[in-house]
Order: C-alpha cells, then sequence, then structure tokens
C-alpha cells in the first residue's frame, strides 16, 4: 500500500492507496504515530484508492481512532468506495467514524471545530 | 334622489321591526346608502338588541368612514350603555384619520369620561393632528383623563410630545408612570437627561417605570447610568435596570461588552431564560461563553428542558467550550431531564468521552428510556473504555431490541477473543438487526478462533446463518478465509457460492484458482457470472481463455456479462473474440 502525507490548514491529509489489510494496516500506524510526534492530532485519511479491506484493515483504523481520542485530536475519513462504506455498514464503525463523501467536505469542517 | 329618501325611510321604519331578519336585512341596505339618514340609521342600529345586527352596523359604518359617521359616532360615547359605547370607539379607531377632526372638535367635552375616551381612540388612531390637544389633556382636571392622554402620547409617539410628557411627569403625579412609559415608548434621546434625574426618585414604582423607559429609549451611553442601580437594595428595582441593560444591549445587536456583576442576577437571568424572555435568553446565552462557573453550568443544565430546540442546541455548543467539567457536571444532573435533553447531553459527553467519562456513564445504563440506553451503549464503545465490556454485555440482554443492536455493535469495537462465543449467541437473537450487529462485531474481532467458527456456520442448519458466516469470511478477508470460501464454492447453497466466489475476487490473494474456473460451470447463472468476474480480478488477461466459453453460455446476462467484462480490460486483440457476438 502506498501512504503519501500532505498538509492544509493543520490537517494532515493522508492519502492511501492500494489495500488496507494487515501489513499496511500495521504500516498506516507507525505513519500515524510519526504524525503524532509530530503533534498533529488532526487527522484525515482520503480512501478513494482503496480498494480493498478487510478485518486488520479494520482494527488499524480503529485503534488509530482510539489514540487521536486519547491525545484529544480529530480523525476523518473520505472517498470510501461502494465496498469499503459495506464492510463499515455492517461492522456499524461508520456510526463512530466521522465519514465525509469527499476530502474537501472534510477539511471544510475542520474550519468551525475547536481541538483540544 | 326622492326614491332613495323613500327607501332609506322605509329601511330606517324596518329596524324598528321585531323581526330580526327584517331588521337585519334593513341594516344591510342601509349599508348601500351614503345619504346621512342611512349613516344616522346605522348608528341608530348599534343600540339594537341583537349582538349580531349591532356588529354589522358597525362594520358597515367603519367601512363608510366620512364626516356625518364620525359625528354621531363621537356623540355615542357618552351612551349610557357601556357595550355600545365600546363599540362607537372600536369603529372610530377604525375610521382612523376621518374621525380625528370630530374627536378633536369634542375633546373638551364637560363629561371627564367622554374626554377620557376621545383621548384613548386618538391614541389608537395615532394622528400626529392630535398630539397638541392631547397635551393640553395632561392637564386635565380628572387624573383619568391625564393618565389616558400620557397613554395616548406614548401611543402615538411623535417627539413633539417628550416637553409636554416631561412637564406633566414634573407637575402632574396621577400622570407620572404613565408620562414616564410614554417618553420610553416615544423612544427619543432628548428624553434621556430628564429620565436619568427622574430615575433617582425614593417612589420605587416610578423608579421601576423610569428605568425601563430608558431601556426602552435604548441608548448605549445609557448603560453607565443604570449600571449603579444594579446595587439597588430593592432586587425589583435591580433586576429592572439589568432588563433595561439588556434591552439596549440586544438593540445594538449583542454587542455591549462591559463588566456586569451578573453573578448576582444568575437566578433572575435563568428564570428569564425559563420563561422564554427572548432578550434575556439571547443576552445570558451570549455572555455565557465567558461565564463558566459550577453554578452557571449546573442552571444551565436545570433550564435544558424549558427551552426552545435552537437554545437548547446553543447551550449544547457552550456546554461543549466550558470543557471536560462540563461533562462531570452533566452527569451530576443527567437523571432528571427529559429525554430529548438527555439525548442532547450525550452528545455533549461525546466530545469529551474517556476512560472517567465512560465509567460514570455506567451508572446510567438502567435509563428508563431505551434511546438513552441506546446512546450510552454506543458512546461506551466509541470511548474505547475496555472496562465497559462486561457492562456491554449485560446492555446485549436489555428487552429493546435497538439497544441490543447496539450493544453488540459497541462491544465489537472493544471485544476482544474472550468476547467471541458471547458475540455469536447474538446471531440468534430474534431481531435481524441484532443478528447483523452481532455479525459486524464479530467481523471486527474477525481473529482464526471468529474464523473457524464461521466456516463451521457454513454448514449451519438455518441458511441465514449459512449467508451471514459467508459474508463475514468474505469481510474478515485475510489468508486464513481462503480456505473456507474455497471450499463453499461446493456448497449447496447457490448464494453462498455466490458469496464465496465474490469474496474471493476482493481477496485476490489465491494460490490456485481452479475452483473458480470449476465454477464458470456451476448451474446457476449468478455463480457463472460471480466467477468470470472473480477469475478476471485474481488472473487479469489470462483470466480470458477461462472465461471465452461463457461467451456461448445458454444465459443471456451471462454472456453480456462476459461481453462487457472482457471488453473493459481494453485490450484490442480480443474485439475478435467479441465481433462474433454482434448478431447475438
Amino acid at each position: 500500500m502506498e501512504i503519501n502525507v500532505n498538509e492544509s490548514n493543520g490537517v494532515a491529509i493522508v492519502y492511501l492507496k492500494g489495500r488496507l489489510d494487515l501489513s499496511s494496516g500495521t504500516a498506516l500506524k507507525e505513519q500515524i504515530k510519526t504524525l503524532f510526534n509530530d503533534e498533529k492530532i488532526k487527522i484525515h485519511l482520503n480512501l478513494s484508492d482503496v480498494e480493498f479491506i478487510n478485518s486488520s484493515g479494520l482494527g488499524a483504523l480503529v485503534s488509530i481512532m482510539k489514540e487521536t481520542r486519547l491525545r484529544k485530536g480529530r480523525l476523518s475519513l473520505s472517498n470510501l468506495a461502494s465496498y469499503v462504506q459495506e464492510i463499515f455498514d455492517i461492522t456499524q464503525l461508520s456510526h463512530i467514524f466521522e465519514i465525509f463523501p469527499t476530502e474537501e467536505e472534510a477539511l471544510s469542517s475542520y474550519q468551525s471545530i475547536k481541538i483540544g | 334622489m326622492s326614491n332613495a329618501v323613500d327607501q332609506i325611510t322605509d329601511l330606517l321604519s324596518r329596524l324598528q321591526s321585531p323581526d330580526f331578519y327584517e331588521r337585519e336585512e334593513a341594516v344591510r341596505n342601509l349599508g348601500s346608502f351614503r345619504e346621512d339618514e342611512a349613516v344616522a340609521g346605522l348608528v341608530m342600529a348599534l343600540e339594537d338588541p341583537d349582538m349580531g345586527i349591532r356588529e354589522l352596523a358597525g362594520d358597515l359604518l367603519a367601512d363608510m368612514k366620512g364626516d356625518t359617521a364620525s359625528r354621531l359616532l363621537v356623540s355615542f360615547l357618552g351612551n349610557a350603555d357601556i357595550g355600545t359605547r365600546n363599540l362607537a370607539a372600536e369603529i372610530l379607531v377604525r375610521i382612523g384619520s376621518e374621525a380625528v377632526q370630530p374627536l378633536l372638535d369634542d375633546i373638551d367635552n364637560p363629561d371627564y369620561d367622554i374626554r377620557k375616551f376621545i383621548v384613548d381612540v386618538l391614541g389608537l388612531i395615532r394622528d400626529d393632528r392630535s398630539v397638541e390637544a392631547i397635551c393640553r389633556k395632561l392637564y386635565d382636571e380628572n387624573p383619568n383623563v391625564a393618565c389616558s392622554a400620557a397613554e395616548a402620547l406614548g401611543e402615538i409617539g411623535s417627539t413633539e410630545a417628550v416637553p409636554a410628557l416631561i412637564g406633566a411627569f414634573e407637575s402632574v403625579d396621577d400622570a407620572r408612570l404613565q408620562a414616564a412609559e410614554a417618553l420610553g415608548k416615544i423612544g427619543d434621546p432628548s428624553a434621556l437627561e430628564k429620565l436619568y434625574e427622574f430615575a433617582e426618585t425614593d417612589d420605587s414604582m416610578v423608579q421601576y417605570v423610569v428605568l425601563e423607559a430608558i431601556g426602552n429609549i435604548g441608548q448605549a451611553e445609557s448603560i453607565d447610568r443604570l449600571k449603579k442601580h444594579l446595587d439597588h437594595e430593592d432586587r425589583t428595582i435591580a433586576e429592572t435596570a439589568l432588563t433595561a441593560i439588556i434591552n439596549i444591549s440586544m438593540k445594538h445587536g449583542g454587542k455591549f461588552d462591559g463588566d456586569l456583576p451578573l453573578d448576582k442576577f444568575t437566578e433572575f437571568l435563568f428564570e428569564g431564560i425559563r420563561n422564554h424572555n427572548r432578550r434575556i435568553t439571547e443576552f445570558t446565552l451570549g455572555r455565557l461563553k465567558h461565564w463558566y462557573s459550577q453554578d452557571v453550568m449546573f442552571r444551565l443544565l436545570d433550564v435544558l428542558d424549558s427551552v426552545e430546540d435552537d437554545d437548547r442546541e446553543r447551550i449544547s455548543d457552550i456546554l461543549r467550550d466550558a470543557g471536560p467539567s462540563a461533562a462531570v457536571s452533566i452527569l451530576e444532573r443527567f437523571a432528571g431531564n427529559t429525554i430529548t435533553t438527555k439525548l442532547t447531553l450525550l452528545d455533549v459527553i461525546k466530545e469529551f468521552l474517556d476512560d472517567d467519562l465512560a465509567q460514570r456513564l455506567i451508572g446510567f445504563i438502567d435509563d428508563p428510556e431505551p434511546d438513552v440506553r441506546q446512546k450510552i451503549a454506543h458512546l461506551l464503545g466509541l470511548s474505547g473504555f475496555t472496562g465497559a465490556v462486561e457492562t456491554l454485555k449485560k446492555m446485549c440482554s436489555d428487552s429493546v431490541g435497538h439497544v441490543r443492536s447496539t450493544a453488540y455493535a459497541a462491544l465489537g469495537w472493544l471485544a476482544s477473543e474472550n468476547e467471541i462465543d458471547f458475540l455469536f449467541e447474538g446471531l440468534n437473537d430474534k431481531y435481524s438487526d441484532v443478528r447483523q450487529s452481532a455479525l459486524g462485531a464479530l467481523i471486527v474481532v474477525g481473529s482464526q478462533r471468529v474464523v473457524e467458527r464461521f466456516t463451521s456456520d457454513l454448514y449451519h442448519d438455518d441458511v441465514e446463518r449459512q449467508r451471514l458466516a459467508v459474508t463475514a469470511l468474505g469481510m474478515i478477508g485475510d489468508a486464513d478465509v481462503v480456505g473456507p470460501l474455497l471450499g463453499a464454492i461446493d456448497h449447496p447453497d447457490s448464494s453462498v457460492r455466490k458469496l464465496a466466489i465474490t469474496s474471493l475476487g476482493r481477496i485476490k490473494s489465491i494460490d490456485d484458482p481452479r475452483p473458480l474456473v470449476l465454477a464458470l460451470s456451476d448451474e446457476s447463472a449468478a455463480v457463472r457470472k460471480a466467477a468470470v468476474t472473480a477469475l478476471l480480478d485474481i488472473k487479469g488477461q489470462a483470466a480470458v481463455q477461462d472465461i471465452r466459453a461463457l461467451l456461448e453460455d445458454t444465459d443471456v446476462w451471462v454472456r453480456y456479462h462476459t461481453i462487457v467484462s472482457i471488453g473493459d480490460l481494453g485490450v484490442s486483440s480480443y474485439a475478435e473474440l467479441i465481433i462474433p457476438y454482434l448478431g447475438d
């Protein structure tokens, strides 16, 4: 899986490409840990190029979400492919993650919310 | 003309008829004439024994307007019957400006009741032409007339009356309250200096009205003059001064940002919110962004049930801004609220969830409202607090299905291997949404033991359990599920076979896809289509050799799907495979 990070108005935008499973999930957690170490606690994951996710990938996302909450930060997701959305719906993880249709909508929501 | 006179004469005689309908018709017909005799007849009808006829005559007179009607009606203001007097006054108000001169002509009537009526009516007509005459009546020998004159000037709102009202305040004891009130209504800042003086009076009733008037005039510079009254020993005066400041502040968009001893008025302000006083609510909620004492938090929580939805949302925002301490306060006052407020408060708590708050939330899982229990289950899952696992397991036995459903989902977000057997029990729930939640939870846990249990479930007696199992295995999607899914390609249920093949196509990392090739010959067209897609996902172009046979499939949709799938590969050489089917 390819992981690229960008930043916009204090929000770290993480672009994921490929399959989110055990190994890529571990890599993603490492990447997010690096962001936390840089005191970046506003994180947005753009999943538009994630073609597959399994329970290990979900576990990685849940773990990242818990860590973000502990740090009083905020995590959002966007651009879920239909199959990924289906898994989020069945597991009801769509109820605990902030999910936006597009990256733009997600980023604009950060403008009006105070963190920390 | 004489014809009209005859007709009117006839109608006037009919007004004396004992028959209601005849009198009513006569009144209605009189309304179509403009002759003075007809107008007089309608005025006479104001004394008809029937109220319906009196009101009909009144409506017609109000529509006619005119000097004759007005003068006749003015004469009725002295009628012995109070109902008739009131009706005449009401019609005069409806006639409006055309009635002003007839009223002014009789404003010095020797009967003080008539003078009072005239002044009252002129006040309601609100015509500047009457200001001068009414100002004279401020000094009427009858105090009721003087009071009515001050009130009327307030209604008219002309600044011309300001000096006279100030004079009346200073010299007509009986009209002081009305004069001050009128100055507030007129709203002319030129009255302020005198009103500041008047506010120093020892008469608390007068002081009350004067402070209110200063507030109604609404000049920002008055705030400093009002502040000293906030320390008044009489609470009513102090609260009136604060109300005046609030009125001024709100007139200026709530922008006043000076220091006010609001702590002394907490009860008054929150009572205003509870009573839906718009200005007090706006002012108080606006100031609360900088006012976070524990007492204020509790009072905010106490009014939540009394306010409109928009204000409830604003209070929620204030509580969120107050930070985690607000969440603790919320839980201290949580139990006594309505369901709407509880749900709002839980939304606030969500912002600050940590292990400590999750632990406190556990104390409310027996709330009588299922929606509240459901939200608590959700928050416990969201908190990530593993200490809530046993509580959520208990909530999975809730009597209400949607609470159980959320509890199972939340358990999935927190659960470990230890809860697998418990979560599998949820697949036996009588409600499908609960079963789906348990399934979702097991997918999130997704360990080897879960895979083993679902593999076994592929051959469960219940077909639905078989389908849930293959769905779950597909979504768990790791290497452990490939073997069971390949095995499910031979499953007796075609929907299980199809789901297994679709999942294998998504997982892709299949060492030996031959079972999928065999599935191209499945008896079910849906399975064959799924096999086409899966093989292309796994093998790419190499799958074409396997799937091209389905271009001759007996099922038109399989043929169509195969043609489209090969076309989607975008390889020009495959065109020759497809061209023969242009005539399919």
